[in-house]
This record gives structure tokens, C-alpha cells and sequence, in this order.
């Protein structure tokens, strides 16, 4: 599918990027200029920027990791988009998983169409917008809104917030598990070692194990999907 | 000064930014629509969209009311426009505000954790975007084996490491959700679903979220969950 990775996509994913440099330039030269006036002192000021930086780029690498996976099924242009503005890969590669499901493919199927790949961008993409629309309309009027919907019951939150990830992201899991042995292998290893890695990271401290434990996890479930499928083949 | 200077001009740009974001990330659909003539069926469009909704349309807005008393004002409106907000944007914030010795919550601690996600804005972008021009020529002259593999098994590990990254904190309603999930997909697949109208995705969606909500729910008013916050 050479559309994917097209000069077209590339130009027409780049504005968006643009907007978001935009808005992080506009913010930090007023909130540096408000700042002083504030009464923080230059130090603070650049010991702000520069921690955000550095504590940036562990992360970053992180996400350009996963973005592999991104690239691999929607292509370069839209996985860059995606992920250096707007999402997440926890809800992008969701996302174009149920775009391409509409026409009954999955990831990794034989001659997934163009008309399949568009429904997977335009999926994102109108999914995308509810958290864009939900923090543009609605920042003014968080505070009001959050003592009225929180209540007394601010514990609830955090349960109905995992509830719902959880329940998401079963979904996910529950379709890998039954396309086949190769792909329940990598979904249940990239799990399990996700949690030795988090549990290692909260006992001894360390944060860089945290970061890099998504990518090391798609690392070791791809590795041992593709020894199943040598060794199993499809499996179910 | 922070009230009345800072958060008046934030909200007008930050607005006028993120709707016009909204607007230019259509971007690539429309070059599939308009140069390559790319027309998906509307229904699917929709169905895809109405899955999403179903999936994710809680989240869009628990999200930015939870991670509001950190993020603070400009911090929401950069956080749900640059994305990656709790493995980047939160932790880079925090370590701003530890690292200038001002306190979360108050307007100097908002004007640095401003700062700070501008400063991770830049190194996100930069990073991705230098690495995603070395990674897509890498995985095209990947030979067919290496190039289907990684199509076909690096989402599962995804989505495997993910569920087990929120599971951590709610074991019982993971074991839980994850039974509700398999069956409804087992009593898809086996075509007993097929009395519902059209493909029956939407109905395991549903079931699966709104039923492990339900089951969590439940759990954390019998006292069977505990919350830490």
C-alpha cells in the first residue's frame, strides 16, 4: 500500500504538527513573561524548562519505539501525526484495530485495502477529536464541572476511569487471543512481562525501567509470536 | 496577575489553537478523500466512529476532569493537544515543579509545569519526528517475514502490556473484565450473536466496557477494591 506512506500524507499530516509548536511557543513566552513578573526568578525558570527536556526524552524514545507498531500497520505519515500531536499509542493503535475491523480485516491480514486503511485514519481521526473538543470547549469551566460531577464521591473516579480502560482494552486482548496461537502468545507475554518489569520498577525505584517497559514488552511478545507461528504455525 | 493576565490570555489562544487543531488534523482523511480518491463506505466510517465512542467516550471526558488539579489550565489545553499525557507530559511536570521548588496547584507551580510541557513538546516532536524518517525506509527494506511479523505481532504484545499495566491496580476487576470480554467474543465468533443487526462489534464493545465498569463498581462499594487516592 503505497498511499500509506505517500508525499500527500506527509504534507497533509504536517499543519496539525505545526499548530501544536504553535501553541507550546505562544504559552511558553507568556508564561515566562508572567512568570518573572511573578516573582520567579530566572533560575526557576530555567531549571522548568530544562527538567521538562530532560525528563522528555526518556519518554519520547519510549513512544518512538511503539510508534513501530503504528508504522507498521497505518504507515509513516499517519503514525507520526498521531503520536507527536494528539494521542496515544494505548488509543491510537485501538483505534485504527477497530477503523480496519469495520471491513472485517485485522492487523497483519493479507491485502488489507486502501479503502480499509482510510476507514482506519478517518476512525482515528473522528475519535481523536473528543478529548480535543472536551479540553477546548470545556478548560474554562473544569473546576465547576468537576465538583459537580465528582461530588463527595471522588474515589469513584479513578474505579470508573480503570473500568472502563479495563474493560477496553480486554476487548483488545480477548480478539488477539482468539485470531490465533502466535498472536495469544505475544498478548499474554507482552503482559507478563510488563508486570515483572512495573513490579522490579516500584520495588527498586527506577524510573528508566518504567519507561522502557512498554517498549521491551512488544519487544519479547513479538519475538515470541514469531517463534510460535515458525513452530505452531496459525495455531486456531 | 496570574488570574487576571495570564489565565484570560491562555484560555483565548489556548482555544483558538486546539479548535484549529481539531480542524487541520482531518488533514491526511481529506488527502485520501480528495487526491487519492479514497471514499471509505460511510457505514463503516460510522461504525468505526461509534466504536470508539463507545469505547473511549467516557475517557474523553474523566480524562481531562482527573488530570485537571495537576495539569492546571494551560497545562490541560497542551496536554490533550500534544497527547501522551501520562507517560510524558505528568511525569515532566512533576519533575519541573520538584526541580523549581514551587508546589502543585498554586499559579507558580502552574506557570513552570507550563514551561516544562513546552520544553517536552519540542523534545517529543524532535525526537519523533527525526525517528520516524529513520524508522519508515527501515521497516520498507525489511524482508516480507520481518515486515509480517511486525504487522502482526507487536500489537498484541501492545495490548497485552497495557491491560496488564492498568490491571496492576485492580487485579479482580481485570480477571473479571477480561472473562466478560472473552465470552462475548467467543459468542461472537461462533455466530451467536448474529441476531443482532449488522457486524455484532459494537455489542461485544459495549458488554465488555459497560459490564467491567459495572463489575467495578460493585466491587468498590462492597469493599472488595481499594482506591489509594
Amino acid at each position: 500500500m503505497d498511499v500509506a506512506n505517500s508525499t500527500w500524507l506527509w504534507i497533509s499530516a504536517a499543519p496539525v504538527v505545526f499548530v501544536v509548536l504553535l501553541q507550546a511557543g505562544l504559552f511558553l513566552r507568556r508564561a515566562w513573561k508572567n512568570g518573572k513578573e511573578m516573582g520567579l526568578s530566572d533560575e526557576q525558570l530555567e531549571t522548568g524548562l530544562r527538567t521538562g527536556i530532560i525528563s522528555a526524552i526518556g519518554p519520547a524514545i519510549a513512544v518512538l519505539a511503539a510508534m513501530l507498531a503504528l508504522i507498521a500497520t497505518i504507515g509513516g505519515p499517519v503514525a507520526w501525526m498521531r503520536l507527536t500531536v494528539i494521542g496515544s499509542v494505548a488509543f491510537e493503535l485501538p483505534a485504527a484495530e477497530l477503523g480496519i475491523s469495520q471491513l472485517g480485516y485485522g492487523f497483519g491480514d493479507d491485502g488489507i485495502t486502501e479503502t480499509a486503511f482510510a476507514t482506519a485514519v478517518w476512525t482515528m481521526t473522528l475519535g481523536g477529536i473528543g478529548w480535543l473538543l472536551v479540553a477546548a470547549l470545556g478548560t474554562p469551566h473544569m473546576e465547576k464541572a468537576r465538583k459537580r460531577i465528582v461530588g463527595g464521591r471522588n474515589k469513584l473516579l479513578p474505579v470508573v476511569t480503570s473500568g472502563a480502560m479495563l474493560g477496553a482494552f480486554a476487548y483488545f486482548v480477548s480478539g488477539e487471543f482468539t485470531s490465533g496461537a502466535p498472536e495469544m502468545g505475544s498478548a499474554a507475554v507482552g503482559g507478563l512481562v510488563m508486570l515483572s518489569l512495573l513490579k522490579v520498577a516500584d520495588e527498586k525505584e527506577i524510573q528508566w525501567i518504567r519507561e522502557w517497559a512498554l517498549g521491551t514488552a512488544m519487544a519479547v511478545g513479538l519475538v515470541v509470536g514469531m517463534a510460535l507461528h515458525t513452530v505452531a504455525g496459525g495455531g486456531w | 496577575m496570574y488570574e487576571s493576565n495570564f489565565i484570560p490570555y491562555i484560555n483565548r489562544w489556548g482555544r483558538a489553537t486546539s479548535l484549529l487543531a481539531v480542524a487541520l488534523s482531518f488533514g491526511p482523511a481529506l488527502a485520501l478523500l480528495t487526491v487519492f480518491e479514497i471514499v471509505p463506505p460511510t457505514g463503516a466510517v460510522v461504525g468505526g466512529f461509534l466504536s470508539v465512542a463507545v469505547t473511549f467516550g467516557l475517557i474523553w471526558f474523566i480524562e481531562p476532569i482527573s488530570y485537571y488539579p495537576v495539569l492546571g489550565i494551560p497545562g490541560t489545553y497542551m496536554a490533550f493537544l500534544s497527547g501522551n499525557i501520562s507517560n510524558l507530559r505528568l511525569p515532566c511536570a512533576a519533575a519541573a515543579q520538584e526541580s523549581a521548588d514551587v508546589e502543585a496547584g498554586t499559579p507558580r507551580g502552574s506557570i513552570i509545569s507550563t514551561i516544562a510541557i513546552a520544553g517536552s513538546i519540542f523534545v517529543n516532536i524532535t525526537i519523533l519526528t527525526v525517528g520516524v524518517f529513520a524508522l519508515v525506509p527501515v521497516f520498507e527494506a525489511m524482508p516480507e517475514f520481518g515486515r509480517n511479523a511486525l504487522e502482526s505481532y507487536l500489537v498484541p504484545a501492545i495490548f497485552g502490556a497495557i491491560f496488564a499495566q492498568f490491571g496492576r491496580d485492580y487485579p479482580k476487576v481485570a480477571a473479571v473484565g477480561l472473562c466478560i470480554a472473552l465470552s462475548m467474543t467467543l459468542l461472537m465468533e461462533f455466530g451467536f450473536l448474529a441476531f443482532l443487526p449488522g457486524l455484532p462489534l459494537y455489542a461485544v464493545i459495549l458488554v465488555s466496557v459497560f459490564g467491567t465498569i459495572y463489575v467495578a463498581k460493585l466491587m468498590w462499594q462492597n469493599g472488595m477494591i481499594e482506591t489509594d487516592s
